[in-house]
């Protein structure tokens, strides 16, 4: 088995992993949220795919990859939604500023 | 499942018939009350009889078995002599408490709520003293916890019953966690649910693993019987309409803690500081509960102290090794208390309060519920014939016989205090002077005597007192089928019971005992009168804090509130420090992994 590309895979899903985690860590914006969530869940999918590889079940990778992009298109869509109405009710997006709603 | 034979279209039944008149009672609705009483009645009545063709079918052998898979094993009904008795006492006592209930609930909304809960509540008692296998145990145990708490909050409106139910659900749920410690331990060292094979096997249990189980199943008894330390949940019980205190507190709930262990007295009789610890607890509340009864004021709460009183009886009995005597204390138990509940039922339902210094002379405006409250007085005091005197007796005895003197000493003096606080209630309800203000005959002028159907229920009740001790005979053997051990002891005629109860020196110091506690009460005028004031004074102090176990549970649930708020603190509603705790966690949980694989 040739192990090169699946080299390239790894470092490509700890590098989408950390981008990621950063942004999760560091956004204050919702929507920002949601596409740092996009990027993680990406990580997932290409992992997926790339452990499907290494153990010879490469249509079992693939076909839960497609589960996963179909799952986490719902959830952004919801987490969109939810952000546009954060937006209008709260009138503003920083997560910081919400939290502080509360009290 | 095996040939359909008619012991298991009867264990069937007797669950079955109560959970459909539930669901039927419900669906009459609540506009249609005949119908509803109607329901409810002839189910409950039809789950008794089906109980009481039961008994001469007594097996050891499962006689259900519904498979659920590997994990949790065959859920099996075993309709053996304990259990057939006990879901005989359940639903015949609760068939009575139902039909009281017709005349009781008769003003009473969402009556279609009350009884769907009472025939759900009697059905899973009845199935709890069946089951063959723990986790099924289990199951019914917390239906049984459940239901209790949606009764004793029935009157969802008053905040004082909802706090009752809380009260009530949380401390028995603690115990309900011991139960499952011990269930989840039986099955991670034999593998096996069935209660059959954890009796059979039980010596192969290591030490340590056996006592968790017995200790486990000790604090659920414990909190499910009323016993000290947990007693406390039962006074305010009391809020809960006076038919449901008949049922939980007499005839079902808190005898599934002596249930308990007395089914599991076999296995765990060797566990070291088992017996003793047992007995302790039954013994301090039998005493706890008998200083309390003597200064509550509150009719039922008097009744719910006389509860924890014999029920402690019941535990010592378990602890001393005399399994027999200990449910034969639980039938007569059952029947009588049951009669001085659904008396002072009656009583609370015609005068409109509940306090015993509003109350007196009430004898001659309703004396049929006088004379059969006395009869279940006498019964409780422990005065022959009645069955309460017959198996105290048999306690007191076996206590003299096979227990530590300190105990029996107490438990006599127990007995005497008993017929003391006995004979204080009926006298301020019945025939002391009427209270100061004494509104009970303004405020209802026209209250007569028991209406009908509550008479049904009560002499049936009457009738128990004065019969079931001749049935220790046929009782001795019923317990004997199913479970062998040297432990239920060789019962074999009612003859031979009532020869040694009266041969046994220790039945004459307790009646001696006994009629002391009732001289007290008859010439407590001329007891020097700075005796009885300071001692009482100092008596009342001590009782009206609880013995310092109501301070107990407040000083619990301030640590628990306190904890809480300070953990608070860490809820700070920033998700990115929340991310952090995931990622955080994460890393610990991938940590450990890493290391321990």
């Amino acid at each position: 088995m040739n192990l090169a590309p699946l080299n390239v895979a790894l470092v490509g899903v700890l590098g989408l992993l950390g981008i990621g985690m950063y942004g999760l860590l560091m956004t204050r914006n919702l929507i920002k949220t949601v596409i740092v969530l996009q990027i993680l869940v990406k990580a997932a999918v290409l992992a997926l795919v790339m452990a499907g590889s290494a153990a010879g079940q490469i249509h079992l990778g693939q076909s839960l990859a497609l589960t996963v992009i179909v799952a986490d298109t719902i959830v952004a869509v919801v987490g969109l939604a939810l952000a546009i109405q954060v937006r209008r009710r709260c009138g503003t997006l920083d997560v910081q500023a919400l939290a502080t709603l509360r009290r | 499942m095996p040939s359909i034979d008619l012991t298991t279209i009867l264990t069937l039944l007797t669950v079955g018939f109560l959970w459909i008149g539930a669901v039927a009672v419900l669906w009459a609705g609540d506009g249609r009350r005949q119908m509803q009483n109607l329901l409810a009645a002839g189910f409950a009545v039809a789950a008794g009889l089906a109980a009481l063709g039961l008994l001469p079918l007594a097996t050891g052998q499962a006689v259900v078995r519904i498979a659920m898979g590997s994990f949790f094993g065959d859920f099996t009904f075993v309709p053996d002599g304990l259990g057939v008795f006990l879901a005989a006492v359940a639903t015949v006592v609760g068939s009575l408490a139902v039909i009281f209930s017709i005349d009781y609930m008769h003003e009473e909304a969402q009556l279609g709520r009350y009884y769907a809960l009472v025939l759900f509540f009697i059905g899973a008692m009845a199935g709890l003293v069946l089951a063959g296998n723990l986790l099924l145990l289990f199951l019914f145990w917390e239906m049984v916890a459940f239901c209790s708490y949606a009764l004793i909050s029935f009157h969802n409106d008053d905040p004082k019953a909802v706090a009752g139910g809380i009260k009530a659900l949380v401390i028995t749920q603690l115990g309900g966690l011991g139960l499952l410690a011990g269930v989840l331990t039986a099955y991670a060292t034999l593998g096996n649910y069935q209660v059959e094979y954890f009796l059979a096997n039980a010596h192969t249990v290591p030490p340590a693993a056996l006592a968790v189980i017995a200790f486990g199943f000790l604090i659920a008894a414990a909190a499910k019987s009323a016993q000290v330390p947990f007693h406390t949940w039962l006074p305010d019980a009391m809020e809960a309409p006076t038919p449901v205190s008949a049922l939980i507190h007499a005839a079902t709930m808190v005898n599934a803690g002596v249930y308990l262990l007395a089914r599991f007295y076999p296995a765990f009789a060797d566990v070291p500081g088992w017996r003793t610890a047992v007995m302790t607890v039954g013994v301090l509340s039998a005493l706890l509960a008998a200083g309390l009864a003597l200064m509550a004021t509150d009719l039922k709460r008097v009744l719910a102290y006389s509860t924890i009183s014999q029920l402690g009886y019941m535990v010592y009995a378990v602890g001393v090794g005399a399994i027999f005597a200990s449910q034969f204390h639980l039938l007569s138990h059952a029947v009588f208390k049951a009669l001085l509940f659904l008396g002072a039922g009656a009583v609370i339902h015609l005068v409109g309060t509940r306090d015993m210094q509003q109350m007196g002379g009430l004898g001659r405006q309703m004396p049929f519920v006088r004379n059969v409250f006395v009869i279940g007085a006498l019964a409780l005091a422990g005065i022959p014939i009645l069955n309460g005197f017959w198996s105290k007796e048999l306690i007191l005895e076996a206590g003299f016989a096979g227990g530590p003197f300190a105990a029996y000493v107490i438990m006599l003096a127990v007995a005497g205090l008993t017929a003391l606080y006995t004979f204080r209630t009926v006298w301020l309800v019945f025939f002391g002077p009427p209270g100061a203000d004494s509104p009970s005959r303004e405020r209802n002028p026209a209250a007569g005597d028991a209406p009908p159907a509550m008479r049904v229920a009560l002499g049936t009740l009457v009738l128990g007192t004065f019969v079931t001790w001749l049935l220790a005979g046929p009782f001795g053997n019923l317990l004997e089928i199913g479970i062998k051990g040297p432990a239920f002891g060789h019962v074999s005629s009612t003859l031979r019971v009532v020869e040694e109860v009266l041969a046994a020196p220790t039945t004459l110091i307790a009646l001696i005992v006994v009629s002391l506690g009732l001289a007290v009460w008859y010439w407590r005028a001329k007891l020097p009168a700075n005796a009885t004031a300071s001692g009482a004074a100092g008596f009342r102090a001590w009782f009206a804090r609880d013995g310092g176990f109501e301070g107990l549970n407040h000083a619990i649930a301030g640590l628990i509130q306190g904890s809480s708020e300070a953990l608070r603190t860490t809820q700070t509603g920033q998700l990115n420090w929340n991310i952090v705790g995931i990622a955080g966690g994460l890393a610990i949980v991938l940590a450990i992994l890493a290391l321990g694989a």
